[in-house]
Parts: structure tokens; sequence; C-alpha cells
């Protein structure tokens, strides 16, 4: 199993009363009212220190994602991060991957600085990009980036295309796309693996999403929020996994990975007592303060994807208040407890979803540096090294991890012009 | 391709093809009388008291936007941009034989009515906005809200009173839960195929294009429009050559539902003839 250190880059300083003060985390909260500036200094300098610090503890790779426009991960381009990741990496000497798993595609006006940075990401990293391309919240690509809603989705296979494209063409080719054209496409440099980096899509639940990703053989990264988290995910892996046995894909574990959220502690009381509380400052003041319509807007999604969502959604209306710290354990959305608590759940979860791919995520919410170091200590130390041999049966054929790695080539489905669209 | 003359058209619906049969584009139709075009407004096509009065007199032809009728929800991907839009309703029309016809148009369909007259200045032979979409300025920002906002918000945006009786009309209660699934799909998608050509400022250089309107032109907006600031009812009078404003008082965004007397007044009388346009005053109207 590959287990990378997966974080936001929080403010992590907001007011007890955010949540009644302020209708949401993004796009709307004041920033001049809410910030000084040297707290931003230092949760960008403590995010960058302790991806590093997760590196240095053998986690097999450190991963960004990207949020415009909001308070609970100040990342507007994962790439930036990365850049400074792979510098620090590189000059260490660490064998760790490099995962932008956000660089959306959907919110991208810009696709050809994406195919640009992503390949001087993978040189400067030498050879160690894993490129995760998911279509954009709904906030992110239509509201801070003015994409209309039923364009993202368009949007996001033209740049796909023109991406893998500009990585993997020999020759100059002019590119005549709707949403963005290109007299003359030739990037210095091309991405340093080959064909090019693996490549990821990250899905919430639209099976669309998950169908493209088996069909052009891409990593799929699932992210689900809430209490009900552990039970939508359960059914949406067992939904792919169905649905590879249809389109006769293998169902290697590696292609599907997991963004959990996990708290280390020497006792599962002792681990209540530390993180309680910032797991639920992000819920009341982060990720989980953001208003449903932020993350669904009319044309985003089909008719028939509507009726289905919506038809779920008014059989099981969702709560108002923000989860307890308990709830969210005791549901497995957040693991949490002592090393043989998380390791026996971390387990479970690997086999009954099938995932070759543990995304951990160990700083939530207002986690400061040293107890998110304290934590990235106990799971590096007492959890990872029990999670490692899972699924190694298949190590000889993971073409979602880079070759200097351990990986394999990826699939030439990922860059076939001809393959599936996402739609 | 079917063409029907506009006088003799009987009630109820017509599908024609357009935009070289991508869109099959249907026209509810009903009444008696003239031929009139009405284009609905970004929720859709209701037939409220202000259009079925409107039938009494006239024969109304109401297109349906692209993607929102249920049945060819995937028409909407045959249309980019609002020329594409433009050109898709000006071909549907004359294939209609609606030439030289008076229009009305709502907020969205205000918009339409102006583009295509400014496009095709002959098309229709008197132009009636309502609150029309299509103009933004810095002074008086408004937004996308209605689209992108909470739901339950939406009828504070539309109307200045939504606890009224006509307003509340808009918003019936389903009859059950098949009902309510159903209407907020239908809702949500037309929606966002209508926010399509909007998205994210709904400002689509039609400014530029207003001069070019020959028609006569009303203008009416609700004084206490939450959407769409009344200060634009002047920017259209002053842009458009032979046009008048008419505010309506106590009124939000959408005055024919709102204040339904007035403007079925003020629209009949504009269009029954004799009504005198003249250029806007320019030197008095400033700039909003």
């Amino acid at each position: 199993m590959k287990v990378t250190y997966i974080h936001h880059y929080p403010y992590r300083h907001l007011p007890e009363d955010f949540a009644s003060r302020y209708e949401e985390s993004v796009v709307t909260n004041p920033y001049f009212e809410l910030v000084d500036p040297k707290l931003v200094h230092e949760d960008l300098r403590s995010a960058l220190d302790e991806a590093m610090y997760a590196a240095r503890a053998g986690f097999d790779a450190v991963a960004l994602t990207e949020h415009g426009q909001s308070s609970y991960d100040m990342n507007p381009n994962p790439d930036l991060g990365a850049a400074a990741l792979a510098y620090a990496t590189e000059l260490e000497g660490i064998e760790t991957g490099i995962y932008t798993v956000g660089r959306s595609l959907g919110k991208s006006r810009e696709p050809l600085r994406v195919a640009e940075e992503q390949a001087w990401l993978d040189c400067l990293s030498g050879g160690r990009l894993i490129s995760g391309f998911p279509v954009g919240l709904a906030y992110d690509a239509n509201v801070n980036a003015g994409v209309p809603p039923i364009e993202t989705r368009a949007r996001y296979d033209e740049n796909f295309e023109l991406i893998l494209r500009a990585w993997t063409e020999r020759d100059p080719f002019p590119f005549n796309g709707r949403f963005s054209q290109y007299p003359s496409v030739n990037i210095w440099p091309r991405p340093m693996q080959s064909p090019h980096p693996p490549v990821s899509v990250t899905g919430t639940g639209n099976p669309n999403t998950t169908r493209f990703s088996l069909q052009r053989d891409l990593g799929f990264n699932l992210v689900v929020l809430g209490v009900a988290a552990p039970n939508t995910a359960q059914r949406i892996f067992d939904d792919m996994w169905r649905m590879a046995d249809e389109l006769e894909v293998d169902d290697n574990p590696y292609r599907a990975a997991y963004a959990q959220s996990v708290v280390v502690a020497e006792t599962d009381a002792e681990a209540e007592r530390l993180y309680a509380k910032h797991v639920e400052y992000s819920m009341s003041r982060g990720v989980g303060h953001i208003p449903m319509h932020r993350f669904a807007l009319p044309g985003g999604i089909s008719p028939q994807g509507l009726r289905a969502l919506l038809g779920q959604a008014m059989s099981a209306p969702t709560a108002q208040t923000a989860p307890t710290y308990r709830e969210l354990v005791e549901s497995g959305a957040v693991i949490a407890g002592s090393p043989a608590t998380v390791r026996e759940r971390l387990a479970d979860q690997a086999h009954s979803f099938r995932i070759g791919q543990l995304l951990a995520n160990l700083q939530i919410g207002s986690m400061p540096t040293e107890l998110t170091r304290y934590n990235i200590d106990l799971f590096s130390t007492e959890v990872l090294p029990h999670l490692r041999g899972i699924w190694s049966e298949y190590d000889r054929d993971n073409r979602w991890w880079p070759e200097r790695l351990g990986g394999r080539p990826v699939s030439t489905k990922q860059a076939d012009l001809t393959g599936a669209r996402l739609k | 391709m079917t063409t029907t003359s506009p006088n003799q058209a009987p009630a109820g619906e017509q599908v024609v093809a357009t935009w070289n049969n991508r869109i099959r584009l249907r026209f509810e139709i009903r009444g008696s009388g003239p031929a009139l075009v009405y284009l609905h407004p970004a929720g859709g096509l209701f037939w409220d008291e202000f259009l079925t009065r409107l039938t009494q007199h006239y024969t109304v032809y109401a297109p349906v936007f692209p993607g929102i009728s249920p049945d060819d929800t995937f028409a909407i991907h045959q249309l980019d941009d609002i020329f594409d839009v433009v050109l898709a309703y000006e071909q549907a029309l004359r294939s209609l034989g609606l030439e030289n016809v008076p229009v009305v148009g709502q907020s969205f369909g205000g918009m339409l009515a102006a583009e295509l007259s400014a496009c095709f200045p002959k098309l229709f032979s008197k132009v009636a906005l309502l609150d029309p979409a299509g103009l933004w300025n810095q002074e008086h920002p408004w937004s996308l809200e209605f689209i992108s906002g909470p739901p339950e918000r939406l009828p504070a945006l539309l109307f200045k009173d939504p606890t009224a009786e006509g307003p509340r009309a808009m918003f019936p209660p389903p009859s059950g839960p098949e009902e309510a699934l159903d209407q907020a799909v239908t809702g949500i998608w037309t929606l966002g195929c209508m926010a399509k050509f909007l998205w994210p400022i709904p400002d689509r250089g039609l400014a530029k294009r207003l001069h070019r309107i020959i028609a006569p032109t009303l203008i009416m907006w609700g004084e206490d429009d939450q959407l769409i600031p009344a200060a634009y009812a002047q920017e259209f009078g002053r842009l458009i050559p032979h046009s008048r404003v008419e505010l309506v008082p106590d009124c939000g965004h959408i005055p024919q539902v709102e204040a339904t007397d007035h403007t079925y007044t003020t629209v009949t009388d504009f269009l029954a003839d004799g009504y005198a346009t003249s250029p806007a005053p320019r030197a008095q109207s400033e700039r909003v």
C-alpha cells in the first residue's frame, strides 16, 4: 500500500464565533476582518514544514490540494507548494512522491500553463511527480474562476486532452479548442517521466468520474465529507469495482485512493483530549462550514444526475449543525485513537474499500504544528509500517506511481486521444 | 421545416427546426389576434395572468429556451454563446413568418429581445423590455445570486412582497415527493441552461449594440427591483434611440406578476400604436 501525507493549508486562528458570524469559510468570508498577516505567514510556513517532516518520516508521497478564496485551504495553486517541496526533498535526498492531488482542470483558464508547471515540477523532482487533475468544486470553478457551471466538465475534457498532448507529442502542434487556442504548442521542459507522470482524477461520487478513471486507466481519488462518509465511500468503491468488472478493467487496488482524516495518540481517550477541538474547528469553521449551494450550482450536474442526487438528499435530509468529534469518530469519518485502534481501522478500510493508496490527512483545522508533528510521528512509527504490506501482491504492477519510486510506466490509455471523456 | 402564417396559427405548440437542424425550438402558442412574441425569463415560461390577458388580444408565440424542455435537455450544448442564441432564434422566428411583429421580453428574455432587435433591427415592430438583463456597470453592480445563492433567498430577490398572491402563485407547493423532485430538477437545470449566457458577470457587450435598435421601445422597471437595480432603466433608455422608460412603483423584478394591471395596461397601450416615443433626452439623462 502507498501512503501519502496530505493536508490543507488552513488559516488556523479563526474566532470561536466564526460559524455564527459568517455564513461560510469560502468566497465571502472577509479577509482583513479575520486575519493577522503574520499568522498567515506562520500557517503557510508550518504547512510546508509539516509536509517536509512527513517526507522525512517516510511517507510515500506528500500531497497538495487546490482551493481558491477559502480560509480552510489557502492553496490557490498546488504547484507553488509542490515546487518548494520538490526542491527541498531533492536537497535532502528524500525519495518521496510529489503529489498534486488538486490541479483543477474544470477551473483552469490557462491549461497550457498547467502542462508547463507540472512538467517543470516533474523535471525538478527528478521524475517524482504524480499529477492529480480533479474537476474542481463548484464554488471554486464557477464562482472563484467564473466558469459557467454547464461548461465545467466540457472544459475539463478539453484541458485534459491539451495537457496530455502537450506532454507527449514530439512535434509542435496547433490547438484549436473551444475554450483555448494556441498556434504552436511545444512546451519546455516536457515531463521527465516517460511517457508522462501518472495521472489521477478525484471524484466525490459522480459515477461519470469513476467510469472515466477506469476507462482511461487513471488513478481515482475519492473524497467524501460528513458523518456518513464511510458508508458513502463504501457504496462508491463497491460501484467502482462493479463498474471495473463490467468494463473488463483489472481490479488492481492501486488504482484507488481514499482521503482519510487520521489522528493518533497514546490512547483513545488521549486522542479525544488532544484532537477533538481541532477536528470540531474544521467542522464549524473550516471545510464543514460550506453551504450546500457552494458544492452544486445549476448547470453543473445534468438533469439525470440531479434526479439521482436530489432523490437521495430528499430522502435523507442533512443535519443542520456541525457534527461533534465523537460522532465523526464513531462513524469512522475521522479515524482516531491509539496506534492499535488506528492500525486496525485503516487495515479494515483498505480491504473493504479495496484501496491501494491512502491519502492520510494528519493536520486538521486548527491543529498547531507541534501537535501535527506528534501525529505524524506516531502515525509514521506505529501505523504506517503495518499498512505497507497490504496489497503487496500487486506491487509489481502499480501503474499509478512514478517508476523512480517503484512504480511501473503508466498505461498508454491515459494519453489516448481517442479515449473516453469525462463529460 | 413547418411554416405557418402567424395570423392563422392554432393555439398549442409548434416545433421549429433551426440552427442547421441542431435545435428544435418549441413555441407555445396561445390566444388569437395579431402575433406577439414573448421571451421568457431565466426561470422558464409561466403562463401567468399578464400573459393570459395578452392572449385575449394577441396570438402569443412563446419559444421555450433550448435545453429546458425535459425531453430535450441536451439541446443546450448546441449553443455556445449569445450570438448562437440570437442566430438560432432569428432563423426560427423568420421560418414561422414572425417578422415585423412586437416582442415582449422579461429579464433574460428582455436581454434576448434587445439583442435580437439590435442584430436584426427590422425583426420586431415594437419592443417592450421588462426589467431586462444585459447591462452591467461598476456603479450599480448586480449579481447572479438568484442562480448561485441559496434557493430560499430567491423569492425576496424577485419580489418586493413575496407573500402577495401573484408571487406565491409562481412557487406552487408540489402535490407530492414525485412532483417536488420533478420541479427541483427542472427548475435547477433551467437556471443552469440560462446561466450559460449570463455567467459570471451578465454583460455580453449589449451596451455597444443597443444603438442599432430602430423599433419603438418601452422599458418598464420595478422601482424596487432587488435583482437588477432600477438605475439600469435610464441606461437602457439612454442607449436605445426611440425609447421610453416607465418605472413601476412598489414593485420588484417581475412587474408582470407584481403589478399586473399597470404592466398590462402600459404594454398594451404601447403596442396599440399611437404611442409616441422619442429619442431619450441624452443631455439630461445621467449615466448610471
